[in-house]
């Protein structure tokens, strides 16, 4: 049973800020719900209040512009990322993410700002964000900021979200020229899981060669790790530079031993898929 | 706690509920409505037993609020098929041997006949995707996939 | 012979009502004043109760009736009474209910239980079978030897050893003596859970007229009504026990579980039905599970390949409670061999009490377990001698002529292992060159046998009756629960076949009511087709007796010159004179208008005979109704980069003698190989150091998904015909599931070279073995 709370429906985001600023630590946010509702289901949280933000229409659905790249509003599920072409043809890396992300009836009502919110190191978006430089648009009472997801992340299930902030919507710029991405996930099984350990890879050729490696599941957020990108900026065989660029990650991360799979195991994992990521996006270039 | 008037069809039929904030879909349908053709089997997302279609789509309704369903058309195995006719899922799962137990049988009806309407030629690895989120411990899943083949090619 | 009905791929007699939704099942039920059950459970694995304060929960409005184990101190049990319904004195694992709460809404009855208050003196805990069989052990029963327990279990009292089951045959020592090579291994498999998408789910009505209604997800309506009646000391008439379609049970739901706690709360309640749901949680926790197993085997094998003496020790993790564990233990003891004859063996099967939540019956009961380690030693004795594992299987299998570890000397008709290994072989292209290895990928075969029969008491029977009916239709009345096995759809082409009506014709009653239906003892052991099934034939044999009576009157012609066809009774040689079933089902009318003879009700009945108890030092006897013979195959691809084991293929041989209906058995197969495979690399229960399960629920708990399943299942029924089994039929629902783990470890080691020993063999633990094995080199 879920324990008992105050629904509420804003319908502007004025109002939301409002309700946020009156509730404070009582109140939640209700996009999907697919987190939220397990939490409170297992007495994990019990919040006072459930603000739900699907009534607010400016955080509703996708858009995209050559300029500004894809901007992802808070509400928009996980399947209208999934069915986007522009996010298929240009965001592949989100694309591959989402796909992956627990299974095609849940992904209807999931929504990836509250994948990124939940602030879980599996989160499987978490990643491909990280390799496109998004941004968070955040908006509460002191008025907007825009937090680069690097910096979103502070702890497992924590963020740099202060009291009264809310996510409107995620912006990713687009992608260097020709840039390919792939999301590598490894779970307990074949079917639906949450990761091991994720690995995003982004790779461009537009006059440098960009690489950029971000991972789910090996340490306490998801993680992006700076250090392999200028091994590929210089030159040199691939393969060593791949070799490089798995074993620098495998220094970044900390994984956990827990239920789902061991430290030595993910260690292990994390290198063996981001050398497979590599392989296969740099493999044809 | 709060309560919300709302108001949602429900295959065909006009409801109008008075509900607390907490009580989901899935309550709501089972316990306010009746119709127990819609299962659970873990309340919280990973047996996807509980799903209907809301406006068409597939959801899992332990992790939808009834006041979230507001003004909605929720279908459910009940008003699935017209009548008495069975559906061509229906149907197939009925000749393949698709139904064992019969707890899950609902769900995957639901699903199946939803993802069909998306994609009416699927391959066998695209129907074993489109129903990964549904959990079955009778059948291994053989005889389900056949049926949905075999429904996808009479449809 | 050619039948019109029987052997035909028909479909589900209860499909319509499935894909419909209105197929009705316990927690869908609703009546009227009901009120709705959560428990209080232990967050200890084991810990002295000091105080239990519900005073807070009494004042919540809407609460009609707590109940604690003070109150209650009815034991319950089949084989082994050793559980309270709630916990008294002491609690002995993680999940245990303490209190019982009865109210208005499920969401009354969860706050009441927020607001109960239980003080704990935290006791020292075991959790591992081998460390609980210490001397210096914790003792989880210290009042064992006060237990009730059926003749056949053997309880040491101030031990952790709930049942010892030994089984002496031959001479072990001059065994071992006479070997060539002596092979000895251990292997370890973790608890696990049936995970039956329905969770129990009970409603309970105890009335003031002493009148108790049950409403049950069991398997075993007469089973819970006679141990309510024991446990409540209330007499059996006045005790009905109803059962509607149950939502999958593999052995979860047979014998008793919660229905005394909901009768208990209903009196309490002054009458009012009381209704408990298990939250999938519970099922993890408070539910039964699938014991864990540690086997050591040793085996003596001579050069030939002729195995001579074998010493067994199956060592059980009970957990806190052994009611159905004692006999689990005891049918693993009993078939400790597997499917092979050895002249020599020595067999401990110890069931030993733990702190972890309590086993019960898993499809395969015990089999699945003991497999694991047979089938593997099997192989790896195979190699140290240097012979192909096929050759080395056939070389010893169980066949007509040989004896058991029980000393019974295997009838003609028992069906032959050896046909279902050698059918695997030739699908897997045994002896065939093996594929290249593509980067980190391998592939390799694997193969292991398999036996079970019903594991259950010596004495037990079943009962059925079939109504004909003023249209010519006909009704059947079994005991034995539909859970998705199919044998009432089975039982429908029976009585078609019988009475030569079409199956549309025929209704199988579904919801089970012990006040009107006939006895039958459990929906267990895959006993189901052979003992209901006979009980079947002959309730149609009766009906069939009556139908010529009355038709010989009518027709002026001797019984014997009648014969049924197209729904008549037909005298020989005048097919013109038929009479429609239907005209003589209530009683016949002759031509003057008189009625004769009566309504036409077929009765049947099979009892289990000829089976004896087992010899409490040697466990020599006859405990076998009828074995089922078999053999699994499996083809895989492992990755040895990652650990990933992929199964291309499944191949599973059974003896079942007659496929009554190839459509539901390839559906029993499909399921029991994947419930197998979940057992294989995926399901195990996860602790942490103080008995608390990490892993309770459908997320960490993995069970399989569509997309787990194998490439391809290849499944071969072999028919070999059972005498005195309907049509020749033996029971296959438990044996898909078992060993496919062992063909699965046995394909992995042709794969790679390395040997598991441990279930479940996950991604991450073949990779660590895989690792281990090049350390190694």
């Amino acid at each position: 049973m879920i324990p008992k709370f105050d629904y509420l429906r804003p319908k502007t985001t004025e109002e939301l800020v409002g309700l946020m600023a009156e509730y404070g630590e009582d109140a939640k946010l209700l996009a999907g719900g697919t987190d939220l509702l397990v939490l409170m289901r297992d007495k994990l949280i019990r919040p006072r209040y459930v603000i739900d933000l699907k009534g607010i229409g400016e955080l509703r659905g996708l858009s995209w512009d050559e300029k500004r790249g894809l901007r992802i509003g808070a509400t928009a599920t996980l399947n209208e990322l999934l069915e986007s072409e522009v996010v298929k043809e240009r965001f592949s890396v989100l694309w591959s993410a989402v796909g992956v992300l627990a299974d095609p009836t849940l992904r209807n009502r999931a929504t990836l700002v509250g994948n990124i919110c939940n602030a879980s190191p599996a989160a499987d978006t978490a990643p491909a964000l990280l390799v496109l430089d998004a941004e968070v648009e955040v908006a509460g009472k002191d008025g907007e900021r825009i937090i680069p997801i690097r910096d979103f992340f502070t702890g497992v299930k924590r963020t740099s979200l202060k009291p009264g902030e809310f996510v409107r919507a995620v912006r990713i710029p687009n992608p260097p020229e020709g840039a390919k991405g792939g999301y590598y996930k490894w779970g307990r099984t074949r079917g639906e899981d949450l990761a091991v350990v994720g690995v995003a890879a982004l790779v461009a050729n537009s006059g440098r060669r960009i690489m950029r490696v971000a991972l789910s599941s090996v340490f306490k957020t998801p993680l992006r790790v700076f250090e392999v990108e200028k091994i590929f900026e210089g030159e040199g065989p691939l393969g060593e530079q791949i070799e490089r660029a798995v074993s620098v990650v495998r220094e970044k991360i900390a994984p956990i031993t827990d239920v789902r799979g061991g430290k030595e195991y993910r260690l292990h994992m994390a290198g063996a898929l981001t050398r497979r990521a590599l392989e296969e996006l740099l493999g044809g270039s | 706690m709060s309560r919300h008037k709302i108001s949602l069809r429900v295959n065909g039929q006009s409801y109008e509920l008075e509900v607390e904030a907490n009580r989901t879909l899935l309550q709501v349908l089972r316990e306010e409505l009746e119709m127990t053709g819609t299962k659970h089997a873990c309340e919280r997302g990973d047996c996807g037993l509980c799903t209907v279609l809301i406006d068409g789509v597939p959801t899992k309704s332990c992790l939808a609020l009834a006041v979230e369903v507001d003004g909605r058309e929720v279908t459910t195995v009940e008003g699935i098929s017209k009548g008495e006719e069975l559906n061509a899922v229906q149907r197939a799962f009925i000749e393949h041997g698709a139904v064992q137990c019969g707890f899950c049988t609902p769900a995957f009806i639901i699903a199946a006949t939803a993802f069909l309407k998306r994609n009416p030629h699927p391959t066998e690895e695209e129907i074993k995707e489109a129903i990964g989120g549904i959990l079955c411990r009778c059948t291994g899943y053989r005889q389900i996939i056949d049926a949905i083949l075999d429904a996808s090619r009479k449809v | 012979m050619k039948y019109s009905y029987v052997g035909k791929e028909i479909s589900r007699i209860d499909a319509c009502e499935k894909v419909t939704g209105t197929a009705l099942y316990t927690a869908d039920m609703k009546l009227q004043g009901m009120l709705y059950t959560r428990l209080l459970k232990s967050p200890h694995a084991h810990a002295r109760i000091l105080k239990i304060d519900t005073s807070e929960a009494e004042k919540l409005p809407g609460v009609r009736a707590i109940l604690t184990g003070e109150e209650i101190p009815h034991q319950f049990g089949i084989y082994m009474t050793d559980k309270y319904m709630l916990a008294r004195e002491k609690v002995r694992h993680v999940g245990e209910p303490v209190v019982a709460v009865a109210a208005d809404t499920e969401e009354i009855a969860e706050q009441a239980v927020e607001l109960i208050k239980v003080e704990y003196e935290e006791l020292p805990a075991v959790f591992d079978p081998c460390e609980a069989l210490k001397t210096d052990a914790p003792l989880v029963h210290e009042n064992l030897h006060e237990y009730l327990h059926a003749p056949f279990v053997f309880p040491k009292p101030h031990t952790n050893i709930a049942n010892h089951f030994k089984l002496r045959k031959g001479d072990v020592e001059r065994g071992f003596k006479g070997a060539d090579v002596i092979v000895e291994n251990e292997f370890n498999q973790p608890m696990v859970q049936n995970v039956q998408m329905e969770t129990h789910a009970s409603i309970g009505q105890w009335l003031p007229s002493g009148q108790i209604n049950v409403w049950s997800s069991a398997q075993s309506p007469f089973a819970v009504r006679h141990l309510l009646s024991v446990g409540l000391g209330v007499p059996i008439h006045k005790i009905n026990v109803q059962v509607p379609y149950v939502g999958g049970g593999f052995g979860g739901k047979a014998g008793l579980h919660w229905e005394p706690l909901v009768v208990l709360l209903s009196k309490k309640a002054g009458g009012r039905p009381v209704k408990l749901v298990m939250t999938r949680e519970e099922e993890f926790n408070t539910a039964a599970v699938r014991q864990g197993m540690h086997a050591r085997i040793k085996t003596g094998v001579k050069r030939d390949g002729k195995i001579v003496a074998g010493e067994i020790e199956y060592i059980w993790d009970s957990g806190a409670y052994a009611d159905y564990g004692v006999n689990i233990g005891r049918a693993a003891g009993y078939s400790c061999s597997g499917p092979y004859e050895i002249p020599n063996v020595k067999c401990d099967s110890l069931t030993v009490y733990t702190n972890h939540p309590y086993g019960t019956a898993y499809r395969g009961f015990g089999h699945v377990e003991f497999h694991w380690a047979i089938e593997r030693q099997m192989d790896l004795v195979a190699r140290a001698i240097g012979m192909d594992p096929v050759e080395f299987r056939l070389k010893n299998a169980a066949l007509p002529g040989c004896i058991t570890v029980t000393g019974e000397k295997l009838r003609e008709d028992c069906g032959r292992v050896d046909e279902c290994i050698k059918a695997v072989a030739k699908e897997l292209r045994w002896g065939k060159k093996k594929p290249e290895r593509k980067g980190t990928k391998v592939r390799g075969i694997g193969i292991a046998a398999l036996w079970k029969a019903p594991a259950m008491p010596p004495y037990t029977s079943s009962s059925a009756i079939v109504k004909l009916n003023e249209d010519g239709t006909a009704t059947l009345s079994i005991s034995l629960i539909e859970m998705g096995q199919g044998t009432a759809t089975a039982f429908a082409q029976m009585v078609a076949e019988g009475l030569q009506i079409p199956v549309e014709k025929v209704k199988v009653v579904s919801r089970q009511e012990t006040d009107y239906a006939p006895y039958s003892w459990q929906t267990v052991a895959s006993r189901g087709a052979f003992m209901d099934g006979n009980a079947v034939l002959r309730a149609i044999e009766d009906a069939r007796g009556q139908i010529k009576e009355t038709a010989a009157e009518l027709l002026g012609v001797s019984k014997d010159k009648l014969t049924l066809a197209d729904g008549k009774v037909l005298a020989e040689g005048r097919p013109e004179k038929g009479l429609p079933l239907g005209t003589i089902a209530t009683c016949g009318i002759l031509p003057s208008g008189s009625g004769i003879k009566g309504p036409i009700l077929g009765y049947g009945y099979y009892t289990a005979e000829g089976l004896t108890g087992l010899d409490p030092e040697t466990g020599q006897g006859l405990p076998a109704l009828m074995w089922t013979f078999g053999a699994q195959g499996a083809e895989v691809e492992v990755d040895t980069e990652t650990g990933e084991v992929r199964v291309l293929k499944v191949v599973t041989a059974l003896d079942l003698g007659k496929a009554l209906n190839p459509l539901l058995v390839r559906g029993q197969i499909y399921g029991g190989v994947v419930q197998g495979l979940g057992t294989t690399f995926s399901e195990e229960f996860i602790f942490n150091e103080k008995g608390v399960l990490l892993n309770n629920n459908l997320t960490d708990y993995k069970i399989f998904r569509a997309p787990d399943i194998p490439d391809e299942f290849v499944p071969i029924l072999i028919e070999n015909p059972k005498h005195n089994a309907p049509y020749g039929a033996r029971g296959i629902g438990e044996h898909p599931t078992i060993s496919i783990g062992p063909a699965v470890a046995n394909a992995i080691y042709d794969a790679t070279g390395v040997d598991l020993y441990d279930l479940p063999m996950s991604r991450e633990k073949v990779w660590l073995e895989l690792k281990r094995a090049e350390g190694r080199k």
